[in-house]
């Protein structure tokens, strides 16, 4: 039993959060340099090791001129067979905001709100299930910085 | 309780969810103007039976008391757990029906 587990344990030891996380994947521990990378460029290829294409199967939607940069809405949906989907920016010292897992034969249809100091560029990956990369990005124009807090 | 608040329902097989943490996410350069320690969620789950249907891992720039919003393939009457550690490792779970 106990081999089985030790067994069983090697291979997700990089990914295992907690006990009963049992195919979490948490990026910031698989791929630390995602979070500390400056420029979107950078974060991508910390995250996934290629380069994207801009992809119109992406819809990102996001405001083009945020009042308050302290939250701002992004939603983020595609038909594609997604394994991952990553949001970056330019706008914040470090550009990774969040990476999404999608579980097997799950819907990709996320929103979730932001902070970004200043305006900038939103690039969104949606990682497909070949690891292919495609890409959509929206200017944002932020009024009042949200990272002063 | 009161550390999330979660809303879960479920049309056509399909279960539209709403997660809102109670989280500063305090920022690196916030925290250091505030005097603190900088702290925000950096990884979150949604389970249904233990079976993974949500799951994001994310930095400080998620704006404070983050929205999730997100749909997986389910049906009411289950029920969804969700999960969230922050930098310093505390952790929440809380659960919701499915209505």
């Amino acid at each position: 039993m106990m081999n089985r587990r030790k067994f069983l344990g090697l291979g997700l030891a990089a990914v295992a959060l907690a006990p009963t996380a049992v195919s979490a994947i948490d990026f910031r521990k698989t791929k630390p340099d995602t979070w500390t990378a400056d420029d979107v460029e950078s974060g991508i290829e910390a995250l996934y090791g290629a380069k994207p294409t801009a992809s119109d199967k992406i819809t990102l939607k996001a405001p083009k001129v945020a009042s308050n940069g302290g939250a701002i809405p992004v939603t983020i949906r595609t038909d594609i067979e997604a394994k991952s989907v990553a949001i970056f920016q330019d706008a914040n010292p470090e550009s990774a905001v969040a990476v999404f897992t999608v579980p097997e034969g799950g819907i990709v249809d996320y929103s979730v709100k932001i902070k970004m100091k200043a305006s900038g560029k939103v690039t969104v990956i949606v990682e497909d299930k070949a690891g292919k990369l495609h890409s959509a990005e929206q200017e944002i124009e932020v009024a009042l910085g949200g990272c002063e807090g | 309780m009161g550390n999330m608040k979660i809303k879960a329902k479920e049309k056509d097989g399909v279960v539209k969810a709403k997660v809102k943490a109670k989280h500063e996410m305090l920022t690196y350069n916030a925290a250091k103007k505030k005097g603190k320690e900088a702290n925000f969620i950096t990884h979150m789950m949604g389970k249904v039976n233990d079976k993974i249907v949500f799951e994001v891992s994310s930095s400080q720039f998620l704006s404070k008391d983050p929205l999730f919003k997100f749909q997986f393939k389910g049906k009411a009457g289950d029920k969804l757990v969700m999960t969230w550690v922050d930098l310093k490792g505390n952790t929440k779970t809380e659960d919701k029906k499915i209505k």
